[in-house]
């Protein structure tokens, strides 16, 4: 099997409103197109050479543009932001928030096949198009939307506000107010280093401790059982393109110093929360697959939680970076709160989680995160992501989920030995 | 370290939203000082509003013009934002003096009063203590900050307050001179001053919302610079454009001369949006239907505003839409119409004006990006002028458009200070009115 290449790519600036600007899905796709392809070392040009040859691909993703923007067969949709992607293979890929974790999967697995040299991923979501109560409900089609959408407003904070319940049960040793106050330690972090990052959109907001400790406020009111508007993430428009290669190409073109995908993971759990629920009871993890998700790449990796230098994880919420935090290894089930308050994660921590802010932080296109996140493990490897740069990192992983924690997706990613 | 923090002028829009940078970012107790101690409590909670955070309530102490000094003697910075006024600021002046820690910091957030006139207020030995702290509004969208010494200015003080306002206020600090508007306000309202001006030069056209149709958001800005003037409030437009005026004397002096009819709405108490119409007039039915009315310079009276369609204006908005920015500013440059001319010598103009001041009033040419970006959400000067050179030979385009301020200016000088802008100019072109 071919070894597969990171060239780098680009996102979108997380701040943007672009409906308020007056643009759409063309607009936001040409710019990171050509942002993308820019920064990966690459021209239209190329991409039409390559294609001469059948030697390139995109793969998209996108979690439901049917619904924000009216528009599907999006891997298509890509012969509108320039001609050079006339006969491109191009296909749209789905799996809820993992929609681009999805497609950057697709994507290697040609490349490890053969198949093509160059694999274009972006993943893009514009979610500003309607309010919030509409996009909630958008969302609650991530969940069996039958049973644990339809109906109910803002049904993914409800979710994860269970996610939080059900911690709280599970490890009858945890405190409550232990584990809140975790959870709003992970809500601070991410918006501190939300603030090194020039294109998280929350990079100008104020959050402290006291902010995110006192739910149930004017200012922060409670969305779903536990959890606070502090323990969210955003609604956000973006999108982020990554570019892999195969091992000929990088010869080819005589390109150094880029880092390899050495390993994923990727794991579905039940669909219904309760069923995800009593499905975890056997295991000391709440979320039994996305554990296994983690030790899948670690596996395929041929490295341990030792050798993981950084971390970006799906925070949709705080209740499910708390659950990663054990997934990854950085201690035992139910011990989570260990990591949190020895400051572990924090940005100088010795494994630091979401350097970039995160998803609540840096805001969640949901279709875009994934690419987001593998983009910021790309930018920490080479050692190019400037204020919110982790020292000597070698190796990164990334966790994204879709749904109730439903679509597990790992990938590692790290300098080549 | 900055603990405590005491702000003069917490009722005033500026003073409550500064007193929330301050119990937020800064996360100091912040003494909330106003002339009646009923409308300082009453400001409270729009100071937290304003930082959306219910957590800072508990920093906010009121108190009332007569505890000043008491506050002042326990705090380690002091912000005052009063009335734009000498009187009030001297006076406010000498009370602070005497009482200031010797360690501590004291500021004015005076839109364009002479810094240096405040400082000497203060006894010798902390004049060297005093900055002007130049916020925009809202501070908690807007971090500029622009930070003005004076010649009394102590260094390590002003090293300390910058560190403070940019590492822990995460303000976008500038260094300016202490001139007439700073440098922001010199620029933006030199734009709005010179669009004023041409609406009257273009009455027969419509005036006000023809030149507003002109330079709408598809030229680099949140909203047209007239809209934005009746935000400002024209009595402030009028103290910021006077005070450049009488003490300036740059070659565009001229087009900081308020037009009369400006002066004749602000007799009228037509001041903008605060005191509900200014150039602008939203009318409101009983019946909840809304009517959007303008000034109409040529009879004094207000009308409908008209929906202008300039083709060259609805190109740019349809290539702007579909992120075809090139193809946009192909249609400003090569479309001769009246309204593409001017819209493209405001522009040019702008950049020009903008590189000048920033060599007069700034530290560095990226000053000028800094102020228009962060303080006015405008496609900064350098920004829009590296958009423009994908297109054009630049040079060539502003010798060719606007000769007679190359006459004034040694504008070639100019241009060879632009620098590749670090602002991404696509995102303040909109397409939208």
């Amino acid at each position: 099997m071919n070894k597969v290449y990171v060239l780098g790519g680009a996102q979108t600036d997380f701040e943007r409103n672009w409906k308020k600007e007056g643009k759409g899905m063309v607009a936001l796709l040409k710019e990171v197109m050509s942002d993308g392809l820019n920064e990966a070392g690459l021209s239209f040009d190329d991409v039409s050479e390559l294609n001469r040859d059948n030697r390139i691909a995109c793969f998209v993703g996108n979690f439901i543009a049917e619904k924000y923007t009216d528009q599907g067969h999006l891997g298509a949709f890509l012969t509108e932001v320039h001609p050079a992607f006339y006969g491109v293979p191009s296909a749209r890929y789905e799996a809820a928030c993992a929609s681009s974790s999805v497609a950057i999967d697709a994507a290697q697995t040609k490349i490890k096949a053969g198949d093509y040299d160059v694999a274009v991923v972006v993943g893009w979501e514009l979610m500003k198009t309607v309010d919030a109560i509409k996009g909630g409900d958008f969302l609650g089609r991530a969940a069996y939307y039958e049973k644990e959408g339809k109906g109910i407003e803002l049904p993914f904070p409800k979710l994860f506000g269970k996610l939080a319940d059900e911690t709280l049960k599970k490890y009858s040793q945890l405190d409550r107010d232990r584990y809140l106050d975790a959870l709003a330690k992970i809500s601070v972090i991410n918006y501190q280093n939300a603030k090194r990052n020039p294109l998280a959109q929350t990079r100008r907001w104020f959050m402290n401790y006291e902010q995110a400790r006192n739910r149930g406020t004017e200012t922060n009111p409670l969305v779903g059982g536990l959890l606070g508007v502090s323990d969210c993430s955003q609604v956000t428009d973006g999108a982020a393109v990554v570019v892999l290669c195969s091992e000929a190409f990088i010869s080819e073109r005589k390109i150094a110093g880029k880092p390899v995908l050495k390993g994923y993971g990727h794991r579905v759990a039940p669909m219904l929360f309760d069923k995800k629920i009593a499905d975890s009871k056997s295991s000391a993890y709440i979320l039994p697959w996305t554990r296994q998700a983690v030790l899948d790449a670690y596996r395929r990796s041929g490295l341990s939680v030792d050798d993981m230098d950084v971390f970006e994880t799906h925070d949709c919420f705080t209740s499910s970076e708390y659950a990663a935090v054990s997934a990854f290894g950085l201690t035992e089930p139910g011990k989570e709160y260990e990591a949190i308050e020895s400051g572990m994660i924090s940005f100088t921590g010795t494994k630091p989680i979401n350097p970039s802010g995160g998803l609540i932080g840096c805001g969640h296109p949901v279709g875009a995160s994934g690419a987001r996140m593998f983009l910021d493990l790309y930018k920490q490897v080479t050692g190019t992501a400037g204020g919110y740069q982790v020292e000597d990192v070698k190796n990164g992983m990334m966790l994204n989920i879709g749904g109730s924690a439903t679509t597990n997706y790992v990938f590692v990613m790290g300098a080549e030995e | 370290m900055i603990k405590t923090v005491t702000v003069i002028g917490v009722t005033g829009t500026m003073g409550a939203n500064v007193a929330g940078i301050f119990a937020s970012f800064g996360d100091a107790d912040v003494f909330c000082v106003g002339r009646s101690i009923e409308k300082v409590k009453a400001s409270l909670p729009k100071i937290v509003k304003s930082v959306k955070a219910d957590g800072i309530a508990k920093k906010l102490i009121p108190a009332d013009m007569n505890q000043l000094e008491e506050c002042v003697a326990k705090s380690d910075l002091v912000f005052e934002s009063c009335a734009e006024s000498f009187t009030v600021k001297k006076e406010i002046a000498k009370r602070v003096g005497t009482v200031l820690k010797e360690s501590a910091l004291s500021c004015t957030g005076t839109s364009g009063l002479s810094i240096t006139e405040i400082a000497s207020c203060y006894p010798e030995r902390l004049r060297g203590h005093f900055f002007g702290v130049h916020m925009f509004n809202p501070p908690y969208s807007l971090p500029l900050c622009e930070l003005i010494a004076t010649e009394y200015s102590d260094r390590e003080k002003y090293e300390e307050l910058k560190e403070y306002l940019d590492k822990t206020l995460l303000r976008t600090v500038v260094e300016v001179k202490d001139s007439p508007a700073f440098l922001g306000n010199r620029i933006g309202f030199q734009f709005i001053n010179e669009a004023m001006q041409y609406a009257e030069v273009y009455k027969d056209n419509g005036g006000v919302d023809y030149i507003d149709a002109i330079l709408g958001s598809f030229t680099g800005r949140t909203m047209p610079p007239l809209v934005t003037s009746d935000f400002v409030g024209l009595d402030v437009h009028k103290a910021i454009v006077d005070n450049v005026c009488q003490n300036t004397d740059d070659y565009a002096r001229g087009t900081f001369v308020l037009p009369d009819y400006i002066s004749g709405l602000i007799k009228n108490g037509k001041l903008g949006r605060k005191s509900g119409g200014g150039l602008y007039q939203m009318i409101k039915y009983e019946n909840g239907l809304k009517r959007s009315t303008v000034y109409d310079i040529h009879t004094g009276l207000y009308r409908d505003v008209i929906p202008y369609v300039f083709p060259f204006a609805e190109e740019m908005k349809k290539y702007i839409s579909e992120g075809e920015y090139a193809n946009a500013f192909e249609v400003l440059i090569h479309n001769h119409s009246q309204e593409a001319e001017i819209c493209l010598s405001f522009l040019l103009k702008y950049i020009i004006y903008s590189l000048y001041s920033a060599k007069h009033l700034g530290d560095t040419v990226e000053a000028a990006d800094d102020v228009m970006a962060t303080g006015f959400n405008w496609c900064p000067p350098m920004a829009m002028y590296q958009a423009l050179s994908a297109v054009v030979d630049m040079p060539t385009l502003i010798k060719e458009r606007i000769p007679q301020i190359c006459n004034d200016v040694d504008v070639d000088l100019l241009l060879s200070c632009v620098k590749p802008s670090k602002y991404d100019y696509r995102i303040y072109f909109k397409s939208g009115r």
